[in-house]
């Protein structure tokens, strides 16, 4: 064995070496040196280790990771809900099938003379825009559903009114001008073909009951 | 807590996936020392070990983390993450320990002949006077006595955590113990030391 060789193989810890390597380092005198040199070295950096294996890292950080990791895990889960296609196509599919209702109920016996040399245009359901509240009623024994409802709102012809503590919900739609004067509501005539704001109230049955007018600003 | 203490790395990583967080902290526990431990020695800088130990099991929650345990373990690949944040951090100049010249000094290395260079030191001033000369350590040098000598990883581990050959880093670290003997010589006894080199060269 040469030194070459002698240093290629020395195990990476601890000091036994091979036969061959004592052998080597008994009879060369600069390899012997060295080694000493290297046990000495080697134990120090384990000395050091030993020392240094007390540092660790800040114990605060731990609290900091956990939160990161309930954060993580918790945004998985809100993705998760997210691909949940069918809940905003639920929502939407019953507002629309609700507002088409409101407009049927609005619209029957209604329908204006068709303007020779024109097309009609087609029918369009009213779109629902937001739903503004869930209410429940207040007992009274008044007949004025306005006095129930809020200001300005005008039960739907044939439509039963808002009994005491019935529940029921305010959704905003488009409606056609013409089906609000229809309902009795105040109304410019030459608005009745524009498409305007309302607040619809809804029985929890789904049936509408009442509407009102909401201003251009978008608000009562 | 007790049940995550038997399980292995790779089995804590696939608990973790899965939303345990108990696995998440296990793996935590058993891992930041040695990872804190290194990012301090090789940035020189408490507040960038932290942010960097915290950035290596952060790593760990992406799924696509880069993790394959067909290549070498975890700990050798969190040691990866680490290094290549540290020198990341060095790179932007945040680090507080200044770089020495990276130099690939192929000329024969002078060792000095004092048969034990921490003789007569008390075992802090051995500790102190080994850190010194640890972070003396010209980078890749410091790297793998950092691991292989102070937080034991074998030379497969340290090879997948430092991207290179085991070969590579059986040579550093010849080279590495070699710069520290030259260094902890230089500062206990100068002149004796210099007195004292002789060319290896002729020593081999």
């Amino acid at each position: 064995m040469n030194c070459q060789e002698f240093w290629d193989h020395l195990p990476q810890r601890g000091h036994d070496v091979t036969e061959a390597q004592a052998g080597h380092v008994a009879e060369c005198a600069a390899c012997n040196t060295q080694w000493k040199q290297h046990r000495a070295l080697v134990d120090g950096l384990r000395s050091m280790a030993e020392e240094w294996r007390k540092v660790e890292a800040p114990s605060r950080m731990e609290a900091g990771l956990m939160a990161a990791f309930r954060s993580h895990s918790g945004f998985q889960v809100r993705r998760a809900l997210q691909r949940s296609w069918w809940t905003p196509v639920f929502a939407w599919a019953s507002a629309a099938a609700a507002t088409i209702a409101i407009a049927a109920l609005l619209v029957r016996g209604y329908q204006p003379p068709p303007v020779p040399g024109t097309v009609a245009a087609p029918h369009r359901a009213p779109r629902p825009v937001v739903q503004v509240a869930s209410v429940l009623a207040p007992e009274t024994d008044s007949d004025d559903d306005s006095a129930v409802l809020g200001e300005g709102f005008v039960r739907l012809p044939n439509a039963p009114s808002i009994g005491p503590n019935e529940d029921f919900n305010v959704v905003r739609v488009e409606l056609p001008g013409s089906a609000m004067i229809e309902a009795g509501i105040s109304l410019s005539e030459d608005r009745a073909a524009e498409r305007v704001l309302a607040d619809v109230a809804l029985a929890s049955d789904g049936t509408p009951r009442a509407v009102r007018l909401v201003s251009d600003g978008g608000t009562y | 807590m007790a049940q995550y203490s038997a399980q292995t790395d790779d089995e804590l990583l696939l608990r973790l996936r899965n939303g345990d967080e108990q696995a998440f902290a296990a793996l935590y526990r058993r891992r930041q020392g040695a990872i804190y431990r290194f990012t301090l020695h090789m940035s020189g800088s408490p507040a960038a070990a932290e942010d960097i130990t915290q950035e290596v099991f952060l790593a760990l929650l992406r799924e696509d983390c880069g993790y394959d345990r067909e290549r070498g373990t975890l700990s050798g690949y969190l040691f990866g993450i680490a290094r290549k944040l540290v020198l990341r951090n060095l790179e932007r100049g945040r680090g507080d320990v200044p770089l020495e010249p990276e130099t690939d000094d192929a000329s024969p290395r002078e060792l000095a002949i004092i048969d034990d260079p921490l003789a007569g030191l008390t075992r802090h001033e051995a500790i102190e006077a080994l850190r010194r000369a640890v972070h003396a350590l010209p980078r890749r040098y410091r790297e793998v006595v950092v691991l292989c000598d102070l937080e034991e990883l074998d030379y497969a581990e340290a090879a997948v955590a430092l991207g290179c050959p085991i070969g590579t880093v059986r040579s550093r670290m010849h080279r590495a113990r070699a710069l520290l003997l030259d260094k902890l010589n230089q500062d206990r006894k100068p002149r004796l030391a210099v007195d004292a080199w002789k060319p290896m060269r002729y020593a081999i």
